[in-house]
């Protein structure tokens, strides 16, 4: 009993201690941070890879794509284990806002729309679709122009001109369903709505129709044109609290002009192609290189725009159609069952697509033969494996050397304890005479180091823990204070936040290694005080 | 002899200084009955304090035995050779004093050796403390403190209890130090100049408390070097050039 007494009447009344608890909450604060916000980036990667791409991802990364995936897809949906299965097409464009001189190289991706909302977590990225459920789509479509409603709002009587705005249908019984559910839109109203949105309407964004008539209502105007789904951070601004304010150049309906180049199925590049879109919605998958970067369109219409449909095939000699060119897609995105085994299925499906090769069904010629013939078929972890492997590697060693370098406070708590243990000599012989042995008087001391450790990483722990769960804040006032002190750059590092989630995991892991650390650290001293004759002790001075 | 509780018999001390040795206990022999106060006296350096620390196993001869009630204090000669003092942490040797001290010995000191974090309570209980295992403790806790309470009174410290030794006296703590020393009713009671950093009158007050506890039958070896306390015992004996000589 003597031992836990004596280890906390130190611990209370030796305030050098305090450095070295100090130094064991630093410590493990540090390494808390370092484990965490690498982990967490780990994470985020792999949650990003996964909503994005599916269970289990087909292509063949070459740009030209590949055929068949019509009949492959009509074929694996029969399995089982195959709950939905879309295809995608990934090419390059151009992007140009408007009529305005703003242009912006992008990855044009595309997709079927309900298709993909069934694959993936692609539909929880979108803005309008969120809060006007129902209203995103890639089909032709004219721009929704703002109204107002000809009832006042409770909220200003007091100004017989004042009214809020309302969309046209079916936008404006969207939104109305939605904040009946109780979805409330959180992004920053824009300046021209500011002051609607404080009379409760909502940071609705759009463009004002300026030949609005009471009696009609609010109208849609323009010509039709297909839906192009733009990455928020190219038509939004991030605020430091991580809410968006859309530009008010660029309201939903609004005009943008894609360049494509097609690539033939042989390689050969043909003349570039511009498509008119309007902005049906804008999407946030939290990965930095993709919002700023994908615009997502229609899939027929990019795989006609891209000359990937079908084709008829020309004899080139004598004119004569002698056949039909498969249509093609770069990827094919799928989504299994669930418990069912993605490496297995992959294989098979793998397997599945290459025996097309030799499938007298489909007599596929060279150049296509070379298409199917790389396709691969991986598990969406296995397709970021390249990305997912060297942080995985990363996120250790930096954990280690962190880890080494807090081996720093078990030295620091060595030589506080060594310290205390010769202040503390006389003590020692007295509790020697008293009928201590001499491993009782060592486990004081190696308790006393387990007590510094205990104390310092739990201390450390919690502030480690509400140090990542207030980074981004804590970023956002080094900014403030001085833009230099930017240390995330959402450019280099994918994610528009730094990732601020701690693993319980990780701080059981952390709190156990700095005790044991400590521990290890009062080792010398225990062994000296515990090899002290009580004699010599009392007499030391 | 055979009725003596502590005996010891050619004991044998002496200490390197440097290329020189000097060799303090000569052959001491000495015995103490049960009940007994006994009063070593010497000159100062003589080695009286040697003695009653390899009396009270704090310390080991380089020869020669001690007893009390009959078994062995340290172990037979063979194992002097175990000089190491880390080696001793596992040494039989090293336990059997340890239990010695923690059951049988009490000790006080010139110089109190109170420990100066712990209150006047506390130091008396760690006593207790020191010889209940952990578990045991929170049993026994509240009877320990009831008779540190009762020991405190006894030297009459009362009102001092939550006091820290060093908002005490020279006296008080060494009164402190005798019931630390008497708590777990110790068999045999060691004390080393126990008046020695007193003034008079709190050293002979505290010699009042000495005697009325061998009057209840305390055994006491004290050693002194003077002559006006050393006669307050029942039996005087003196060391010079390193042995016991009765007076």
């Amino acid at each position: 009993m003597y031992k836990l007494f004596l280890t906390l009447r130190y611990l209370r009344k030796r305030r050098i201690a305090y450095f070295a608890i100090a130094a064991v909450m630093l410590c493990t604060a540090m390494v808390l941070i370092v484990s965490s916000v690498m982990g967490g980036f780990l994470d985020q990667l792999k949650l990003k890879a996964r909503g994005l791409l599916g269970d289990i991802i087909v292509d063949n990364g070459i740009a030209s794509g590949f055929p068949l995936y019509e009949e492959f897809i009509a074929e694996i949906s029969t399995w089982p284990e195959i709950e939905k299965a879309t295809p995608l097409i990934y090419s390059y464009g151009i992007l140009r806002f408007g009529e305005s001189p703003r242009l912006n190289t992008v990855r044009v991706v595309g997709l079927r729309l309900e298709d993909v909302y069934v694959v993936n977590a692609f539909k929880e990225s979108l803005y309008y679709e969120t809060y006007y459920p129902g209203t995103t789509t890639l089909s032709p479509q004219q721009q929704p122009l703002l109204g107002f409603d000809p009832e006042l709002s409770p909220a200003a009587q007091s100004d017989p001109t004042f009214r809020l705005p309302v969309l046209p249908e079916p936008y404006r019984s969207a939104l109305e369903t939605s904040r009946t559910q109780g979805i409330v839109d959180e992004a920053v109203p824009s300046s021209l709505s500011q002051e609607f949105a404080a009379e409760g309407a909502g940071p609705i964004p759009g463009v004002y129709d300026v030949n609005w008539n009471i009696e009609s209502g609010p109208t849609l105007e323009g010509e039709p044109f297909p839906g192009l789904i733009v990455g928020r951070d190219m038509i939004a601004a991030r605020k430091p609290d991580g809410r968006y304010e859309r530009y008010e150049s660029y309201p939903r309906g609004c005009r943008m002009t894609v360049t494509l180049v097609p690539i033939s199925r042989s390689g050969s590049i043909d003349l570039p192609i511009k498509q008119p879109f309007r902005l049906t919605d804008d999407s946030r998958t939290g990965i930095y290189e993709i919002d700023s970067q994908h615009v997502y369109c229609d899939f027929s219409l990019l795989q006609k725009l891209l000359e990937m449909d079908a084709a008829e095939q020309i004899d080139v000699e004598s004119g004569e159609v002698i056949g039909t060119t498969p249509p093609r897609c770069s990827q094919i995105q799928i989504k299994l069952t669930p418990g069912a085994d993605a490496y297995a299925i992959a294989e098979r499906l793998e397997e599945h697509y290459h025996s097309y090769m030799a499938d007298p069904r489909y007599r596929l010629d060279l150049n296509d033969v070379q298409l199917v013939q790389f396709v691969e078929a991986k598990t969406w972890e296995q397709s970021q494996e390249h990305i997912i492997a060297p942080v995985e590697k990363e996120r250790i060693l930096v954990t280690i050397l962190f880890g080494i370098i807090s081996l720093v406070a078990a030295v620091l708590v060595l030589c506080i304890l060594y310290m205390i243990v010769l202040q503390k000599t006389r003590d020692i012989g007295i509790v020697k005479a008293i009928g201590g042995s001499s491993g009782g008087v060592a486990a004081i001391f190696l308790l006393y180091g387990a007590a510094v450790g205990l104390v310092g990483s739990i201390i450390g722990a919690i502030g480690g823990y509400y140090f990542v769960t207030y980074i981004n804040a804590i970023q956002e006032l080094l900014i403030w204070l001085n833009p230099a002190w930017r240390v995330w750059d959402r450019s280099v590092y994918s994610f528009d936040a730094i990732p601020n989630t701690v693993n319980m995991l990780d701080v059981i892991q952390v709190v156990v290694f700095a005790i044991l650390a400590s521990t290890f650290g009062a080792l010398l001293a225990a062994w000296r005080a515990g090899a002290m004759q009580p004699v010599e002790a009392m007499r030391y001075e | 002899m055979s009725d003596a509780l502590l005996s010891a018999a050619g004991i044998h001390k002496s200490y390197a200084m440097g290329r020189t040795v000097l060799h303090v206990l000569r052959g001491c022999d000495i015995s103490v009955r049960s009940g007994e106060f006994v009063a070593i006296m010497g000159k100062s350096g003589s080695g009286k304090s040697t003695l009653l620390h390899i009396l009270g196993a704090l310390d080991v001869p380089q020869q020669g035995q001690v007893h009390f009630a009959g078994e062995e204090v340290f172990a037979p000669p063979r194992l002097r050779s175990i000089r190491t003092n880390a080696l001793d942490i596992l040494s039989s040797t090293e336990r059997r004093r340890i239990r010695f001290r923690r059951r049988l010995f009490g000790f006080v000191f010139q110089f109190y050796h109170l420990l100066p974090e712990l209150s006047v309570l506390e130091n008396v209980l760690l006593t207790r403390m020191v010889g209940t295992p952990t578990l045991a403790w929170f049993g026994a806790r509240a009877r320990a403190r009831e008779d540190a309470l009762a020991m405190i009174n006894r030297v009459g410290l009362g009102e001092r209890t939550r006091h820290r030794p060093n908002e005490l006296s020279g006296g008080e703590r060494q009164r402190v130090a005798i019931a630390r020393a008497l708590i777990h009713k110790p068999r045999i009671l060691f004390a080393d100049e126990p008046t020695g950093n007193l003034d008079a009158e709190a050293g002979a007050a505290l010699m009042g408390l000495l005697k009325s506890l061998h009057d209840e039958g305390q055994t006491i070896v004290m050693v002194t070097h003077d002559a006006g306390v050393a006669h307050q015992a029942d039996r005087i004996v003196r060391l010079e050039a390193g042995q016991l000589r009765q007076v």
